[in-house]
């Protein structure tokens, strides 16, 4: 187990980022996109908070969800990245962040096309956002992917710690953290009215 | 399950720690490798392309083994059509965004657990011909071309190949889940990329 994680250290020493490309200091290759979602803690407590549902929805909105969330996500994104208004932005993301959290704490099940329909309109604004920042001037596939994958990973950490709730503690805890995105989620509510 | 969480969560920071290390290339991925090699390594490492043939991949990997081995086939033999068309230096500027929308639209397909023939087999004639379009190797003579060319189809098919018959064996198991949240990344990706593309043609005219 120790050599395993001494092997993958040793990997991530060797390889050094290629930040050759970059454009207002943003680089694009993976390792840009792949950061980009996971410096705004709006998005990221929102992204986990869609795992943390899903897991305790359980089957099949544990993996409905976050299927749902990048393509809506990406559509949005792609309005964004053109340049197309969308009005309230950062209240759509602090929302999210509330109402999903608050779907978590209170142990919110709700029928699946809610939840889906839910889940994808909230996409829509961080998809915005996200488009909008996207740096434009580069043929960035590796970017858009890092990108794709950090929100996937986001999802499958929600997840993975959703699943706790399959013990009576671990369900306390989830709910717990429900209701910590909601308050952290109503911060930025605050700011941004 | 516990046991599935337990491996998960045993393997989850290796996973995490090797998924942010991004090798160092600061140009295309095949510099300085040419030949047969360099046009597998053409097929393979381009993002693109790689993204293509996984998609493709998992939605002939759904379908019966009759309609998958066609599916093989038709993409096979368009290649092939599209690579001799590449060899004789027919240019296919808009090929690479084709196959970008093709790869969209089959992640879309994987996202949904739809992928027909009907649908998968047309989808794979125009990966095939934009694939092979979008393969053009810089190189300075007509031979090395051609060893390009050739390794870039080995290197297509053996790929789409396993991809297929990988998805098709595992196709019982839990492969629909894990491949569904793959397809919305591949389509999400691929609308991406092409918002960007659009929008840095706009910016520069």
């Amino acid at each position: 187990m120790f050599r395993r994680y001494l092997l993958s250290l040793a990997l991530v020493l060797l390889a050094s980022p290629a930040l050759a490309h970059s454009e207002s200091g943003v680089a694009i290759d993976f390792m840009g996109g792949f950061m980009h979602p996971i410096f705004g803690p709006d998005h990221v407590v929102a992204m986990v908070a869609v795992g943390l549902w899903g897991a305790f929805l359980g089957a099949p909105a544990i993996w409905l969800l976050p299927v749902v969330f990048p393509l809506m996500m990406a559509a949005a994104g792609a309005f964004g990245v053109l340049g197309v208004p969308l009005p309230g932005v950062e209240i759509g993301i602090a929302v999210s962040a509330v109402m999903l959290g608050t779907m978590v704490a209170l142990a919110a099940k709700p029928p699946l096309w809610f939840a889906a329909v839910l889940v994808a309109a909230f996409a829509i604004f961080h998809g915005h956002a996200h488009g909008a920042e996207l740096p434009v001037g580069a043929d960035a596939v590796a970017f858009s992917m890092g990108f794709v994958v950090a929100t996937g990973m986001l999802h499958v950490s929600g997840i993975a710690f959703g699943t706790l709730s399959r013990w009576p503690a671990g369900r306390i805890a989830v709910r717990v953290a429900g209701g910590v995105i909601a308050l952290i989620g109503l911060a930025y509510l605050v700011r941004a009215i | 399950m516990t046991q599935l969480l337990k491996q998960l969560l045993r393997t989850a920071p290796a996973i995490c720690l090797l998924m942010l290390a991004t090798p160092a290339w600061a140009h295309a991925p095949v510099m300085g490798i040419r030949g047969v090699l360099g046009g597998v390594l053409h097929a393979l490492l381009i993002p693109e392309h790689g993204a293509s043939l996984v998609a493709l991949g998992l939605v002939l990997g759904r379908q019966q083994q009759f309609a998958r081995r066609s599916g093989l086939l038709i993409f096979a033999a368009t290649l092939v059509c599209g690579l001799v068309a590449t060899g004789l230096a027919i240019e296919a500027p808009l090929a690479s965004d084709v196959l970008l929308v093709a790869t969209g639209i089959l992640g879309l397909l994987i996202a949904a657990a739809w992928g027909p023939p009907v649908l998968g087999w047309p989808l794979a004639v125009i990966a095939g011909l934009a694939f092979a379009l979008d393969s053009a190797p810089e190189a300075t003579s007509t031979d090395e071309t051609i060893r390009m060319l050739i390794g870039s189809g080995i290197g297509a098919v053996a790929a789409l190949v396993l991809v297929a018959e990988g998805a098709g064996i595992l196709r019982a198991d839990k492969q629909p889940i894990v491949a569904r949240v793959l397809g919305s990344w591949i389509a999400a990706t691929a609308i991406l990329v092409l918002a960007l593309r659009v929008a840095t043609r706009m910016a520069t005219g």
